[in-house]
């Protein structure tokens, strides 16, 4: 495939085609800003389904290191979902300490407060000797939690500025007809990057770096004779900051014994190449050669679809200079073992794939903060990541 | 020392102590190996892992006996391996973010068989 010359550039020419400052990775100041304009007015993504916690009594907590909440998503005896401040209304104690699990209430381990299910206060231990409380009052502090598509998103504004649905609204393509309900979690992993969120998520946004970063454990998946440098079929940039972009196949890619086999169990990652009928809710139909699509929801977090499978990940800023990178795959449910061991191969291969790709980000961090170099040169290739530093200068200069 | 494994799989007795249970625990041995353990783990495992499926499939997930389980195992080491001998020719990720940087969390089908 042989993308005519600059072809982004002609979509989206208000974004130019000159360098971009790297004054936005480096500054302390303008990380501030950006907790301040963006991070808290966004919905975040956490990076899980609503099937996840299928029943009445599951729940996960999770840091939100970047507005310093601890937040505790619990599934009701009503069947709602709900997120809360992970804390206790007497005098603050976190409630649940465990990341994950089942339970019939929370208890605080200081003295003795207990929560429903539904997060209401349900009993005071000595009550007592309090002085006039309601008890109706002083339910765990609520958090705004929608879902979108089953995925669980929240919101730390006390009146988010938009609704979900209108912050994905035209996301992309519509992802309505993706068959994510049929998909399970079967991995899901964390990495501590110190390196800004923005040049982190960078090595992610383009398919210019796949014939280096991935000689190795993808040596002819995504690059071929035909398209050595992994141009992008398809890429669509919204004026809200989200992106689409294609990512393609190699149509000669050769199987190893192994992933024969892990084809042979089930499906693998690569499994987009060569299909007849388009997976619905993708690129599939419209992209020669199409490999899987990378949805980015600004400013910092994917729903990643490919033909029967997706992963979602989230580039987490910590501090101007600490990025969490985590992501989560959804395989279709396996039934028998082989399809678990086929699983494993795809799981395997694309997490230490995710260790590639994140082999330059704290070594470019260090050269930027160094002031090495003040501007980063941007192909056409690389349109996405000159979006995104277009969006959030945009944004914080709102 | 009684059967670790399927009697069918006896050949394979030898790797018991590789059926580790956890993606992070398989990591972790697939790390700390020698290049020529992963490469003989693959080659020995390779030609039997069509009669692994096999042999497996005769149960859904949620009903393997432990003996079976721990053949799943076997099966899930060798995707760890193979990785490994077939695509990075190193038993860790030659120019990648170290390890350590890494966590792998349990998820759903794992914490099933674990129990
Ligand atoms: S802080 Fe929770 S009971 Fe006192
Ligand atoms: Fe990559």
């Amino acid at each position: 495939m042989n993308a005519p010359k600059h072809a982004f550039a002609a979509m989206y020419p208000e974004l130019g085609t000159g360098p971009v400052s790297t004054e936005s990775a480096v500054s302390k100041e303008f990380f501030e800003l950006e907790r301040e304009k963006i991070f808290r007015h966004q919905w975040f993504s956490l990076l899980k389904r609503d099937s996840d916690i299928p029943n009445p009594g599951d729940y996960f907590v999770r840091e939100i290191e970047i507005v310093g909440v601890s937040v505790l998503v619990i599934r009701g005896d009503d069947n709602k979902i709900r997120a809360f401040h992970n804390s206790c209304t007497h005098r603050g104690n976190r409630l649940v300490h465990d990341d994950m699990g089942c339970t019939v209430g929370m208890q605080c381990d200081f003295h003795g407060w207990t929560f429903n299910r539904q997060g209401e206060l349900a009993y005071v231990t000595d009550e007592e000797q309090f002085y006039d409380l309601d008890k109706s009052e002083l339910g765990m502090p609520t958090i705004h939690l929608d879902i979108w598509r089953g995925f669980l998103f929240v919101n730390f504004d006390e009146t988010p500025d938009q609704t979900l649905e209108t912050a994905m609204g035209d996301f992309n393509q519509d992802l309505s007809p993706f068959a994510f309900d049929d998909l399970e979690c079967i991995g899901r992993y964390r990495y501590e990057v110190d390196a800004n969120w923005k040049t982190t998520m960078n090595a992610f946004q383009e398919g210019y770096h796949v014939a280096l970063v991935h000689k190795r454990s993808a040596p002819d998946a995504f690059t071929g004779d035909d398209n050595p440098y992994c141009h992008l079929p398809k890429v669509k940039l919204q004026d809200n900051g989200n992106q689409s972009l294609a990512v393609p196949a190699a149509p000669e890619h050769k199987l190893s014994p192994t992933e024969e086999l892990a084809f042979k169990f089930g499906s693998t990652f690569t499994q987009g190449v060569g299909n007849t009928e388009a997976c619905p809710g993708t690129w599939q139909g419209e992209a020669e050669n199409w490999g899987f699509d990378l949805n980015i929801i600004f400013p910092f977090s994917r729903i990643n679809v490919g033909a029967g499978w997706c992963y979602v990940d989230a580039f987490w800023p910590v501090a101007q200079d600490q990025t969490v990178y985590e992501l989560a795959y959804y395989f279709p449910k396996p039934v028998k073992p082989s399809q678990m061991i086929s699983q494993e191969f795809s799981k395997v291969v694309l997490r230490d794939l995710s260790r590639e790709d994140l082999a330059t980000n704290e070594m470019t961090h260090a050269a930027l903060m160094a002031g090495s170099i003040n501007k980063i040169q941007l192909s056409d290739q690389e349109i996405a990541v000159r979006h995104l530093y277009k969006t959030v200068t945009a944004r914080v200069a709102d | 020392m009684a059967n670790r494994l399927p009697e069918e799989f006896s050949d394979l007795e030898g790797y018991a102590d590789w059926a580790e249970p956890t993606e992070a625990a398989r990591m972790a041995r697939r790390i700390g190996a020698t290049m020529a353990e992963l490469t003989d783990y693959y080659s020995t495992v390779l030609p039997r892992m069509e009669a692994i499926a096999a042999y497996l499939d005769q149960w859904d997930l949620p009903d393997l006996p432990d003996t079976a389980k721990r053949l799943l195992y076997i099966g899930m080491m060798y995707m760890e391996v193979a990785v490994a001998v077939e695509l990075f020719k190193d038993p860790d990720v030659p120019e990648s973010s170290p390890v350590e940087k890494l966590t792998v969390l349990t998820e759903h089908g794992e914490r099933a068989l674990l129990g």
